[in-house]
């Protein structure tokens, strides 16, 4: 699960960097629109926090420009103007929701959750495959009822995968979607995260689609 | 703005100055004309007299021994009618030689005085039965006698008065007529001429009732100047009303992010096992949150609140807020807002206060919200109506009290509906919780209406 945090105040993006990372999320940040245009443009994310205060371009025109360039991802827009008037410019301008400065930690997350799972088409906040289950609230994963650990990539594999059971995921899909931009990607380590997973959660879990990709069964 | 009462209404001054004007000089035109008209009456009477006497003195005739006769007398016929108005006398006063027979028993009193012969003189004598005379009498020397004779011709002045009187009374009735058609024509061009001013104050009302910004139509050159002073102040007042709202904005834009810092820091405090600290923290948060919020709301709306010419159509306002609000929800959200609706006041606070209404109605209802606007006399009433469970009437009030939530579950921050109530008040208008369609709620914003636009 890939975040792209747009904020120009550098503490509160930390913050944000921080409290998304915990909740298992790999997390790239923009200072400014022109930079979160840019982010937005030509990576995969699996949600968006902007805020609308942005430096050189304001949220609202970044997210009509991804819009217009047809990038469907959710947004979910921070706006310190807490007035109606500035809420519906951002909804307009096609944001799925928003949250008003100063927030609560735990309901962005949580607002933020909803977003990517309703993009999905999930309709339960948990994931189940077999005894697998998985709960996005406080990124767990367990087996039969036990807490299985997991570190936040091998994480963020299986929450991209299970959020897309059924789906078969290139490796490039998956790759956009677990490191963040400035991460050294290598797709071996992905075959090593995938490896891991199997060994953790059965061998069944993850199946390899040949020449495609991987793929979580339904059930 | 107070009205200036003070002075004098421009149309009674006007008015006031001309029928003095015009007074004073029909009177002294009149005075003049009377005069002239005596003068000339008089002057025809006397080169009447001057006939007769020059008649009478022709036909003087002086006997030997010494006694005067007229022969032949005089020949109109009112020398001989007793106390005509026409007298001749020849002689002094205590002793007349002849006398016409007009004059019957009384005499002429004729001052005893020495006059130069020859000389013409006019006087006004008192004449038989008290009637008064103008007299022309000279002294004529004839040949037969020492002495010189005093011959005088005399008229009743009645008749020339009466002429001049007659003349004077003809006079002020044209000029009456004349004096009244004047005043009428000043009173008219009064009104003309004041009636740029009039259409400057319907212009003015128009403003201050929202139904224009700014003043419109071409005004004379003497009022044009004021007019566009006028607008040069409204425009002056909106820029001043929008950076002051701007800067607000600003200050609360400002206050917030640092507000999120610090509640962003209790959360990671808490997660670090500060829980107490945590807490402390986020309650001062959340009471600078309210403060900004609240201020923030009420500094907007009272700086708008008096802004002339401020207009928000309704519909222009609702449409895309409700739209917003829907989607946000997924609540179905009905429009019923006729156009040419407008709220007087700023549009951006309509949205605020509606908003909170209408999200609050998004969160209760279980698929439909219902926003109807219609105009209510002097007031523009909006309706929102649920399809939620309701809201029991004795807890009505208390949803108003600034930080009430009545389900912790459903977020919100238990600001708005205060909020807007303030906002409402400020505005002179109020919102209620009512009873809604089968036991849902309602919710009723009353707010002041501009009138429709020119």
């Amino acid at each position: 699960m890939r975040v792209l945090v747009a904020e120009d105040e550098p503490r509160l993006t930390l913050q944000l960097e921080r409290a998304l990372a915990a909740a298992g999320y790999a997390v790239d940040t923009a200072y400014d629109g022109d930079r979160a245009h840019q982010l937005g443009e030509a990576e995969d994310y699996d949600a968006v926090v902007l805020d609308l205060g942005l430096p050189r371009l304001d949220g609202v025109s970044v997210l009509r420009r991804w819009r217009a360039a047809g990038r469907t991802m959710p947004v979910l827009v921070l706006t310190a103007r807490d007035g109606w008037s500035e809420k519906v410019a951002g909804l307009d301008a096609g944001a799925d929701d928003y949250v008003t400065k100063p927030f609560n930690t735990e309901e962005l997350l949580a607002r933020l959750r909803a977003l990517i799972r309703r993009a999905a088409g999930q309709a339960d906040p948990v994931v189940r495959v077999g005894a697998v289950v998985l709960d996005p609230r406080g990124a767990t994963v367990t087996r039969d009822g036990e807490a299985v650990p997991l570190t936040a990539h091998e994480y963020r594999v299986l929450a991209y995968l299970m959020l897309h059971k059924g789906k078969v995921v290139s490796r490039a899909e998956l790759t956009e979607h677990v490191y963040t931009q400035d991460f050294d990607r290598d797709s071996n380590t992905l075959e090593v995260f995938v490896g891991r997973l199997r060994r953790k959660l059965g061998a069944g879990l993850i199946e390899t689609v040949r020449g495609l990709g991987y793929r979580v069964p339904e059930a | 703005m107070s009205g200036g009462t003070g002075a004098a209404s421009l149309q009674r001054r006007v008015l006031l100055g001309a029928v003095l004007w015009i007074g004073l000089a029909l009177a002294a035109g009149g005075w003049v004309l009377v005069e002239l008209f005596r003068d000339h009456v008089e002057a025809q009477a006397e080169a009447r007299l001057v006939t007769a006497m020059d008649q009478l003195i022709a036909a003087l005739a002086v006997a030997g021994d010494g006694t005067v006769a007229v022969a032949p007398p005089p020949a109109d016929p009112r020398f001989r009618q007793p106390f005509s108005g026409l007298y001749w006398q020849v002689g002094e006063a205590a002793a007349p030689l002849a006398r016409s027979r007009s004059l019957w028993d009384a005499v002429l009193p004729l001052p005893a005085d020495e006059v130069a012969d020859g000389a013409l003189r006019l006087h006004r004598l008192p004449g038989p039965r008290g009637a008064a005379l103008l007299t022309a009498e000279r002294m004529v020397r004839l040949p037969q006698r020492a002495d010189a004779l005093r011959v005088a011709v005399a008229e009743d002045a009645a008749a020339t008065e009466a002429a001049v009187g007659r003349f004077t009374r003809d006079l002020s009735v044209a000029f009456a007529v004349l004096g009244r058609a004047l005043g009428l024509a000043a009173a008219a061009q009064g009104t003309a001429v004041l009636r740029p001013l009039a259409r400057l104050r319907r212009r003015v009302l128009a403003v201050r009732q929202g139904a224009a910004e700014r003043l419109d139509g071409r005004f004379p050159a003497e009022v044009a100047p004021l007019v566009d002073d006028l607008n040069a102040l409204l425009e002056h007042d909106r820029d001043t009303v929008a950076r002051a709202r701007r800067q607000a904005g600003d200050l609360a834009h400002g206050l917030k992010t640092p507000l999120a810092i610090i509640a962003a820091e209790a959360d990671a405090l808490t997660a670090a096992g500060h829980a107490e600290a945590a807490g402390i923290l986020r309650q001062q948060v959340e009471a600078m949150r309210r403060q900004v919020e609240a201020n923030l709301a009420r500094a907007r709306a009272a700086a708008s609140r008096d802004l002339p010419g401020a207009r928000a159509p309704v519909a222009a306002a609702l449409e895309p807020l409700a739209r917003a609000i829907g989607r946000l929800h997924g609540r179905e959200v009905t429009l019923d807002l006729p156009a040419g609706l407008a709220f007087r006041g700023d549009a951006q606070d309509l949205q605020e206060m509606a908003g909170v209404l209408i999200d609050n109605a998004a969160k209760w209802a279980s698929g439909r919200v219902t926003v109807t606007a219609r105009g209510d006399g002097a007031e523009v009433v909006v309706i929102i109506d649920d399809d939620g469970p309701g809201l029991p009437p004795d807890q009505r009030e208390a949803v108003f009290r600034r930080g009430a939530r009545l389900d912790e579950a459903v977020p919100g921050s238990g600001l708005g509906l205060s909020i807007a109530r303030d906002v409402a008040e400020l505005y002179g208008g109020s919102v209620s919780l009512e009873d809604g369609n089968g036991g849902a709620c309602r919710a009723v914003l009353r707010l002041p209406c501009a009138v429709a636009g020119p």
